[in-house]
């Protein structure tokens, strides 16, 4: 186990000391060490957990020679202090005791702090300190260090300094803020579970999570002997719904709305495994390398189809054929570098005439093009006959791939006569090389995850991550993700930013609804039909491979600031009607609760746990609830007492209307759409 | 500006809010009362402009094609596989060497643009400035930024100017110029936000298709829809100090009122006995047609619509593809003329076509990349149609326009294209110099694009 709080001590004799042995033993429990001091001194033990040391005894040349037990002038007391065991957490209140051994009268004591934040000390002379350790106000660690003085009758003392690590320990509504930017809308029970432990512990949680992928989740539809377009949705709403590795879906969301496919409107309809296993590409990569989830996604046959490199040939000039140049324009502008070249904090940089400087012209589209030719399905027998393989990456075909020379960003050279897969290989390390990657998606992840406005200094400090992820690599996305998540600016426990948060993407919102009163039909089918015509966006479904909303949309109402807000894009009138008519059936037409026979094949959201709050505890009991599952802690007076009064009016209903009622108001509230 | 903005809707809203439940009770005279805030002397008549975005690039350059001689040599052999036989031979008032013909998915435009209300706006394309392809490959003259890519070029063409910080669309822009902006039936999209209708004051309604949208906590009984309609209001009228809130707060404050005022409206909008096709781009220009039947309650003298098709990105399989697409542009285009001509309307409302780009005259295959020049469609009874206006381009690689791969320079800018739009609209000459910034840079009226 990780050592969570380390001791170091160090004595040294004020006056005479004695180089006797001592006879004290190390104290070990747990993970914490306690470790007996020695009037040897100067002797530092920076001891760590597990370790078991028995110190020094007194033959360093380096004490004063003149001084020592065997004159029996005296000897300073032997301090062993011992820090609390286990997790030291902020906030609490911990005891640090001592042992002295050896002449244990008229001892006196004095704790003080020598660093760290300041913390509440009870009572400074006694021979344990009872100490509070402030509240978390960073999402790191706080370190402090306490030193105690020891003094005996003789006058000699002894001089123990202790280190203590605390640790956050999130309160429920910390809780709820980190989970309200990490999981795809968080249930209470999953609050509850992350109150207590700190965001690192969470997350490393997270991150260790096993994968649930949606291809298992994927049904034949009713009565036919394989999956329609809808079993693709449905698989993915019962994934969302209850899988435990949120994290993971939340980022592989985000995802899929940078390296969009889709089958809104396109061949890929007829392909629900194809396009799942896409989603799961997504999901496996998530915390993976972006190099290896920049060829996964290059590889994709669905991808393939989608920007149409897959059977695209190589040149024949003869015919005024030349090369597609669909996915070289795209993987470029869209997922990896940007159109215009881009400081490490996510400015754009500019020449000596004040213009932006564009990352690529038709040269490089047109290496590129080449580079995507001969591909295809894998396992095809030949190039003209595709096996139509929708889940494989593709294949080449040397044949049909261009062996021009391929002229790629920075001026690389692929040479003549290289291969397919080579080319590939070469063309997508050129991209992953190029210095837009970190900031350029290092800024589209804290968007989607955490506000839409971040500062450049914070693109900086996750691009910078993204570049190395202080282990040497560059592109680990568990690292960049993390990053994401602890960075002061998302977890705001100090820095009070004016431009914070976002607005919810209405699909999730309706996700988190759902997921918080466990929407379930009868027979166990999500078939949600014509999610882009009421909430302008689901899962891969954007009319284009610009997503649903571009990354730098400014609303018409903020034109005059710098702001943009990308969700609005698609809050459209009839859009922003049609979600809020959504949430009103949602959640009081299908309130299972108000109805008196269910049908078995609708949707039903289950209100019980919030009717049995308000019934025992309460309408403000049920308040406080709310506020920390839909508004992470907050919810403001006004909303409540809004809430309050709308509730008024129903106050004579079943609990389940009033419950109904309060749902739908939340729902359309600025303050719940706001992730702040 | 925008304070000003969010005062006036927030007037708007509250005025609107005044009404409450009962909106359905809004009359045309409080609806006029609103929408009159600014004055519109200079503006005795109405007019409409609808705009139909061709998403993805139009191969237009494959809709109208030369028919015979030299060009139509050039053009099989530049074109090879995805060559256009069997064309319309179309009757122009200009002649054009090699001849005009129509694309033969699009033989129902025919008979409007034998009667005169269709013309073709050809050879034309995003431009600074007069560019020729020495220019180009010296960097001679100014480029707009990012040519063919999708995005960049669809918001150059919706703008009507290059990227600026603070942009807007062109759209929007004639409205405010106009003073047309504040009502919000004067800017109606039946495919969204976009860019051509977004201006600093203004934004586009967006209608769904089948017009009236229930709101459902609204509708219902009525002491509790006023109690639950009073709590949506004070939620939505609270001020924080997050401007991104308030702006989503505003936004649905906007959407309720806009929709509940709308669906006054269209409840008292005729049946027409036109009848409209089944696909997407007529049932988008079918809720258009019924948006203009009530144009005259609603006292916008200058409306703007945008309607979309999707599609045109033909990369693959454009033999199939691109007939399909053609085809439903110009199904749609004839049965809205119908409507319009039967809601007399045919000579007040213009409809003209935009799109990313054309396209490449090389194939990849069996489709096509990101090009440069196309062609454009333009129809009403204001048109001065039965024409090709612009240029007929000589579909010819490695010709004098290629920039390379058959991606050919416009000889027309798209500003010479929107000006006597524009002007047609009602504004100034200075003021469609204004409006687009580089059309001083060339001819701004060189296309006799309407009857005069």
């Amino acid at each position: 186990m990780k050592l969570l709080a380390i001791l170091v001590v160090f004595t040294f004799a004020l006056s005479a000391c004695g180089g006797g042995t001592s006879d004290s033993n190390v104290t070990n429990d747990s993970n914490n060490t306690g470790s007996p001091s020695t009037p040897t001194g100067i002797d530092t033990d920076n001891q760590t957990g597990g370790d078991s040391q028995t110190p020094d005894t007194g033959n360093s040349e380096d004490e004063n020679p003149d001084a020592g037990a065997q004159d029996g002038i005296g000897a300073a007391p032997i301090v062993d202090v011992r820090a609390p065991g286990n997790i030291v957490r902020k906030g609490t209140t911990i005891v640090i005791d001592s042992v002295v051994t050896g002449g244990n009268e008229q001892l006196t004591y004095l704790w003080e702090q020598i660093s760290g934040p300041t913390a509440f000390i009870l009572d400074s002379q006694s021979s344990s300190l009872n100490v509070t350790l402030p509240e978390t106000n960073s999402p790191n660690r706080d370190d402090f260090v306490f030193a105690l003085t020891v003094t005996n009758s003789e006058g000699l003392s002894t001089y123990t300094e202790t280190t203590i690590e605390s640790i956050n320990a999130m309160t429920q509504k910390q809780a709820a803020a980190l989970l309200h930017q990490s999981t795809l809308g968080p249930t209470h029970a999953e609050i509850k579970a992350a109150t207590g432990k700190s965001e690192e512990e969470w997350i490393n949680a997270q991150l260790e999570s096993l994968t649930t992928y949606h291809m298992p989740l994927l049904a034949n539809y009713p009565n036919k002997d394989q999956p329609s377009h809808i079993n693709r949705i449905d698989a993915w709403w019962k994934a969302s719904l209850s899988a435990p590795d949120q994290l993971r879906q939340r980022v592989a969301f985000a995802l899929s709305e940078i390296f969009v496919v889709s089958d809104a409107s396109s061949a890929l309809r007829g392909e629900p495994e194809g396009m799942t296993n896409y989603y799961d590409m997504l999901l496996k990569n998530a915390f993976g390398n972006f190099r290896t989830l920049l060829e996964s996604v290059t590889l994709s046959p669905v991808m393939g189809v989608y920007l149409s490199h897959l059977g695209n040939e190589k040149a024949d000039l003869e015919k005024n054929i030349r090369p597609d140049e669909n996915y070289a324009r795209e993987v470029m502008q869209l997922f990896t570098i940007g159109l215009d070249e881009l400081n490490l904090d996510g400015t754009v940089k500019l020449d000596k005439d004040g213009n932006t400087i564009p990352t690529y012209s038709q040269l490089e589209i047109g290496g590129f093009a080449r580079v995507f030719t001969g591909w295809t399905f894998a396992y095809s027998a030949r190039w003209n006959r595709p096996s139509k393989n929708y889940t494989l990456p593709m294949q080449p075909f040397e044949d049909y791939h261009s062996n021009l020379e391929k002229h790629l960003l920075n001026d690389d050279i692929i040479p003549a006569d290289t291969g397919a897969e080579e080319s590939m290989k070469l063309a997508l390390d050129n991209l992953f090389m190029h210095p837009n990657v970190a900031p350029f998606i290092s800024k589209q992840l804290i968007q989607r995850l955490v506000k839409s406005n971040p500062t450049p200094a914070y693109i900086e400090r996750v691009a910078t991550i993204f570049n190395d992820n202080g282990q040497g690599e560059r592109g680990d996305l568990a690292a960049v993700v993390k990053a994401i998540l602890l960075d002061d600016e998302a977890r705001k426990y100090s820095v009070v930013l004016e431009h914070t948060g976002k607005i919810k993407e209405p699909i999730l919102t309706k996700l988190h609804f759902w997921r918080t009163l466990n929407a379930a039909s009868q027979v166990n089918r999500y078939y949600t039909w014509n999610l882009s015509t009421t909430y302008g966006q689901g899962p891969l479904l954007s009319p284009s491979v610009f997503n649903f909303f571009r990354p730098d949309h400014r609303p018409s109402e903020l034109l005059d600031s710098n702001l943009v807000v990308p969700e609005l894009q698609i809050a459209t009138d009839s859009n922003m009607i049609s979600t809020t008519n959504s949430h009103y059936s949602n959640l009081v037409w299908r309130m299972a609760e108000r109805k008196s026979a269910l049908n078995p094949n609708t949707i039903y959201m289950y209100g019980e746990a919030h009717i049995t709050l308000l019934e025992e505890t309460g309408l403000h009991a049920l308040l406080d609830h709310y506020d920390v599952v839909y508004f992470a802690g907050s919810m403001s007076d006004e909303t409540r007492s809004a809430l309050i009064d709308l509730d008024s009016y129903f106050e004579n209903r079943t609990s389940a209307d009033r419950i109904s009622q309060l749902l739908y108001m939340i729902s359309l509230s600025p303050e719940f759409n706001y992730q702040n | 500006m925008t304070t000003y903005n969010g005062k006036s809707r927030r007037a708007f809203l509250s005025l609107c809010l005044k009404g409450g439940a009962s909106v359905a009770a809004l009359t045309s005279l409080q609806l006029q009362a609103l929408s009159n805030t600014l004055n519109n002397e200079s503006l005795t008549d109405y007019k409409a402009l609808v705009c139909i975005f061709l998403h993805g690039g139009s191969d237009s350059l494959n809709m109208l094609v030369p028919t015979s001689g030299q060009h139509r040599t050039n053009y099989e052999q530049s074109r090879q596989n995805l060559v256009v036989n069997d064309v319309i031979n179309l009757t122009t008032k200009t002649q054009f060497e090699g001849g005009v013909g129509l694309h033969p998915s699009m033989a129902s435009l025919t008979p409007l643009f034998d009667n005169g209300q269709l013309a073709f706006v050809g050879g034309v394309g995003t431009l600074i400035a007069p560019t020729s392809l020495v220019d180009y490959q010296n960097k001679a003259v100014s480029l707009p930024g990012h040519l063919f890519s999708h995005n960049d070029q669809q918001a150059t063409w919706m703008h009507g100017q290059e990227k600026i910080s603070l942009n807007t669309g062109w759209g929007a822009r004639m409205l405010e110029r106009l003073n047309q902006h504040s009502a919000f039936t004067s800017n109606i999209s039946l495919a969204g936000s976009n860019p051509w209708q977004s201006g600093v004051q203004t934004s586009p309604y967006a209608l769904s298709r089948t017009g009236v949208m229930k709101i459902n906590p609204l509708s219902g009984y009525q002491p509790q829809v006023d109690h639950v309609k009073s709590i949506i209001d004070r939620l939505l009228q609270t001020h924080t100090n997050s401007p991104i809130q308030d702006a989503y707060a505003s936004r649905l404050g906007r959407s309720i009122s806009n929709v509940q005022n709308m669906n006054n409206l269209l409840e008292q909008a005729p049946v027409l006995t036109t009848q409209f096709s089944d696909n997407d781009l007529s049932q988008q220009l079918a809720a258009v047609a019924k948006s203009l039947s009530i144009s005259s309650q609603t006292t916008s003298q200058r409306q703007i619509f945008f309607v979309s098709l999707g599609g045109f990105d033909t990369h693959d399989e454009q033999l199939t593809k691109q007939p399909a697409l053609l085809s439903t542009l110009a199904t749609a285009l004839s049965e809205f003329q119908s409507a319009l001509n039967e809601l007399a309307l045919q000579n007040s409302v213009t409809t003209f076509t935009m799109s990313d780009f054309g396209r490449t005259l090389t194939s990849n295959g069996d489709g096509t990349d990101h090009g440069w020049a196309g062609n454009q469609l333009l129809m009403g009874g204001a048109v001065n149609g039965g024409d090709v206006h612009g240029a007929m381009l000589d579909q010819l690689v490695g010709g004098p326009l290629d920039v390379g791969g058959g991606r050919l320079i416009p000889q027309f800018s798209n500003e010479q294209y929107f000006a006597p739009i524009a002007k047609w609209f009602g504004l100034s000459e200075a003021e469609v110099h204004e409006l687009f910034p580089n059309s001083m840079n060339f001819d701004a009226f060189t296309l006799p694009l309407f009857n005069s």
